[in-house]
């Protein structure tokens, strides 16, 4: 289906979408005038407004064979005072002036024509716009026609598919990332395209670079490593917004350079792993294990210098003996840094290992990494009751149809009750 | 092309952070300056014109917009503004300023969907438990539970997961956290909702005698045109909550009236429909007991389990007859499996003369409808 | 005139979907059977992959069948055709015919 409902400003029509333009006609939108207006002019204006946004996507025809009359709404009921009476004293007396007026029942009124387009809310690719896995629901029709949906673990390539109460959609976890991250910059695009012809090229250069690489570094001084790697991962996880983005990616570039440089030093076979798992998981173990060696050295002596529980520690090492000549060397290195490592320092350097592995810097990704959400996003973040959603996994679960309750409407529209009640109405009369 | 060049230079006015490399060195030219608009437009060989709207839009992007750009982690960040969420601090946000009646509510928090996995799974808690301890309705647990489930199989399994957008999107929507130590757990939603039935939409003229008293029960026999009840039914009903045991006990026992396709079970009272029937006997026991904790505890304690093993009874039936009625072949020399399902082809299931629409099989004889306008094309279900 | 159980074609193309039938043996695949006794899906479906033991599952294939009315039609003489007597060797309403050996 050709997209002929563009967000221009010109219109000013209200899209499900996170573009900014619909966010400024979403501002700048004002209830239409119903003054010198015939009550057909107010419906159809109205029905114009609201269509635009719920289910722009459908045709007319379909979506009025979709409308039902009927409005699904529930109250909460109080079981203190379904317990207080059986109900007759409500009944008792009703017309002769016993009815109390302004009761504990006295509740909001219930929005019934918010509801009026609560049939579309079924549909897959609104569902997953509403879940947050889509930033426009034309979007999410995409990712339904390109085979990214699953419906309770089945491909599902109809984004009209309505969703039954329990029905669980799962949408590839990769798209989502690209629906709401950041898109790349000129500059990432660039990377990304340099990544591609490098890796087209013949591979043997690299693994004649890389060993000379590894030289180096054991050359370096093991301290100086770990505390540059101290630095940039609190450059990394410092919230300040001075910070330029470009500087911040240069600092993780270099932690995650310095982190391989640690890990090359610690085992001779993760040199060559290039997966961020692996190394996250080394790295982890790595610091496990020299926390484990420190403890008891603060215990025996705090005042202890450098040089002791290095030696100390290092005399364990040699003692166990059945470690590799590789791996007894990083422990030496690792030893003599942990005595200055605090506690801090090594929740900061933890936290920043945790993101590294999680939110990596990827090329080869379609979105900007490390990610970070959308422009604008904030502003449409929002997710109804009736769904629930697991975004860890992309994944969520229709548990009922939406309803209204006393005082809201569980129907996301941007519109007031002046126009959602002559839309409901314009679709109450039958002129088919 | 000439929109990508102006969006840039305003987002870069504005926060001269975020985007890429060269923001720096175009920041410091101001959006709102008009000369440097014209500049712009005498080089560019592609100028789009720049529209009123087009450019009322960017300044107000760039003005009063520009905190809806990035969003402060914990906070909403919607249209309606920061300002109004101080004055009603209590009621949940308004993503929409146009819309006084949509709210953005809370969603469960990491540790709270862990919580329920764990009381659910490993502590071995019912549903109906789970859900009045911690204020969640009984779908929500039960889709907790799955989507958890299928969380910590995807995490074993290595597939990709989307940590950073999980986390973005709990900073910027409002959540429910997991209480402390020590702490109330704050309630996430109502969980004794009563859907509106569709009979109760009529209204409905009918005198009673001021002697009589009119109760809720009777309410729901009016409503669904059923004869009112004998006296002597009548008065061994003490209260409407007295109906619930025997329906929990078996769902069928309600009465039916009317003939044919007119036929309806007769509406229950509201204490009989709300999902947790039996809070309103605990409320009741309380009036009747106010100073014996205990026995109220036990009491409540010995409903629930009563109600949980019906339940449990009833759906492991279910499950059987659903099982025993399938039979599964594998057939060695076959890469399918087969299922065999008993079924029944007699005069009721397909009709009087063996075209009935309902019947199992396709049928000769009656028009297929599956290309007619309007008629539903795609998968109406899909099996979980 | 012979009886037989058989299937009969129906769905749209590359959709096929059967109805196993008894009728006469010399009328027509789409003409009105004596009786419909079951159906027969042959497009499979697969598992879903919602659960753990689901993983290594083999797809499957659907049949409905009344055995009540199968056992009276082979009771009266019925025949079944061969696809028939397959899925009806699977339900264990005959004996399953020895599988036939092709030459290499």
């Amino acid at each position: 289906m050709r997209n002929r409902a563009s967000t221009s400003l010109s219109k000013g029509k209200i899209r499900q979408s996170w573009s900014k333009y619909n966010l400024y006609n979403l501002q700048r939108f004002r209830t239409p005038a119903t003054a010198n207006r015939t009550f057909f002019q107010q419906k159809w204006t109205a029905k114009a407004t609201s269509r635009a946004y719920h289910g722009e996507q459908v045709r007319e025809g379909q979506w009025k064979r979709m409308f039902s009359k009927r409005i699904r709404s529930v109250i909460p009921m109080n079981t203190t005072d379904l317990a207080a009476d059986d109900g007759s004293k409500e009944s008792a007396g009703r017309g002769s002036g016993l009815s109390e007026s302004g009761g504990r029942n006295r509740s909001r009124p219930i929005p019934y024509t918010q509801m009026a387009f609560a049939p579309l809310e079924r549909r897959l690719d609104v569902a997953i716009f509403r879940s947050l896995f889509a930033s426009s629901t034309r979007q999410a029709r995409q990712f339904v026609i390109h085979g990214a949906v699953t419906v309770n673990g089945q491909k599902m390539r109809h984004p009209s598919y309505l969703l039954n109460p329990g029905d669980l959609f799962q949408v590839d976890p990769d798209r989502v990332m690209y629906a709401t991250g950041a898109p790349k910059t000129a500059f990432e695009r660039r990377e990304t395209r340099q990544l591609k012809q490098k890796s087209d090229d013949a591979e043997g250069e690299e693994a004649e670079a890389k060993p000379e690489a590894t030289e180096k570094d054991v050359k370096e001084n093991a301290r100086d490593s770990l505390r540059a790697l101290m630095s940039q991962a609190k450059t990394i996880m410092s919230t300040d917004k001075d910070v330029l983005p470009a500087k911040r990616k240069q600092e993780l570039r270099g932690f995650q350079k310095a982190v391989r440089r640690v890990l090359s030093r610690s085992d001779t076979s993760t040199v060559l792993t290039d997966s961020l798992e692996a190394q996250f998981s080394e790295l982890t173990l790595l610091l496990k294990a020299k926390r484990t060696e420190k403890k008891p050295a603060k215990e025996s002596k705090k005042e202890a210098k450098e040089e002791t529980t290095a030696t100390a520690t290092k005399s364990e090492e040699t003692a166990s003996g059945a470690l590799s000549e590789a791996f007894q060397a990083a422990a030496e290195g690792g030893a003599v840094d942990t005595s200055e490592l605090t506690d801090e320092e090594f929740d900061i350097l933890k936290r920043a290992l945790t993101q590294m592995r999680d939110n990596p810097i990827d090329h080869s990704k379609p979105y900007a990494t490390p990610w970070r959400p959308r422009d604008y996003m904030s502003a449409f973040a929002f997710i109804p009751r009736y769904l629930e959603v697991n975004q860890n996994i992309c994944a969520a679960v229709y548990l009922r149809h939406p309803v209204a309750r006393p005082g809201s409407a569980e129907v996301p529209t941007p519109f007031g009750e002046s126009i959602s009640t002559p839309a409901y109405g314009w679709y109450l009369k039958r002129r088919w | 092309m000439a929109q990508r060049i102006q969006s840039r230079r305003v987002s870069n006015a504005l926060l001269p952070y975020l985007t890429s490399s060269q923001s720096s060195s175009t920041s410091s030219i101001s959006s709102t300056c008009p000369s440097s608009q014209l500049f712009s437009r005498q080089f560019s060989a592609t100028a789009a014109p720049q529209t009123k709207l087009r450019r009322q839009m960017f300044q107000w992007l760039s003005t009063e917009g520009a905190t809806l750009k990035h969003h402060i982690p914990g906070e909403t960040n919607y249209l309606s503004g920061r300002a109004e969420r101080d004055g009603d601090s209590n009621e949940a946000p308004r993503p929409f300023p146009g819309n006084r009646n949509f709210l953005s509510e809370t969603v469960l928090s990491e540790e709270l969907r862990n919580e329920v996995y764990v009381r659910v799974v490993e502590k071995k808690k019912s549903l109906r438990a789970v859900s009045v301890e911690l204020g969640i309705d009984m779908k929500r647990i039960a889709a907790v539970v799955r989507l958890v489930e299928m969380e910590r199989r995807q995490r074993a399994q290595g597939k990709p997961l989307a940590l950073p957008y999980a986390r973005a999107v709990h900073e910027m929507i409002p959540t429910t956290p997991l209480a402390q130590e020590g702490e109330r757990q704050p309630f996430h939603e109502p969980i004794n909702d009563l859907p509106a039935h569709p009979s109760t939409g009529a209204q409905i003229f009918y005198p009673v005698p001021e002697s009589r008293s009119f109760t809720r029960v009777d309410a729901g026999r009016v409503f669904s045109g059923a004869p009112t009840l004998e006296k002597a039914v009548a008065d061994k009903i003490s209260h409407p909550s007295d109906l619930v045991d025997d329906i929990i006990e078996n769902p069928n026992s309600i009465e039916w009236v009317g003939k044919g396709k007119n036929a309806r079970q007769v509406l229950q009272p509201a204490d009989v429909r709300i999902p947790h029937p039996q809070l309103v006997k605990l409320e009741l026991d309380r009036k009747a007991f106010p100073n014996e904790r205990r026995t109220v505890a036990q009491r409540h304690a010995e409903r629930l389990e009563k109600q949980e093993a019906a339940e449990k009874q009833r759906r492991e039936l279910a499950q059987a007859r659903r099982e025993k009625s399938i039979q599964h072949v594998e057939p060695e020399r076959s890469r399918f499996e087969y299922r065999i399902q008993d079924a029944k082809f007699t005069k009721e299931t397909v009709g009087v003369d063996g075209r009935a629409p309902w019947a199992p099989g396709r049928r000769y004889g009656i028009p297929a409808e599956d290309r007619k306008r309007g008629m539903v094309k795609i998968p109406t279900r899909v099996e979980a | 005139m012979v009886l037989r159980i058989r299937l009969a074609r129906f769905g749209n193309k590359h959709t096929p979907f059967y109805n196993i039938v008894v009728a006469q043996a010399r009328s027509a695949r789409g003409a009105k059977p004596l009786e419909v006794i079951g159906t027969y899906n042959p497009i499979p479906k697969k598992p879903t992959n919602l659960y753990d033991d689901n993983a290594n599952a083999r797809p499957y294939k659907e049949i409905a069948l009344d055995r009540a009315r199968a056992k009276y039609w082979l009771g009266v003489g019925a025949q079944p055709s061969d696809p028939v007597w397959k899925l009806m060797g699977m339900a264990g309403l005959v004996e399953p015919k020895p599988t036939t050996f092709h030459k290499a």
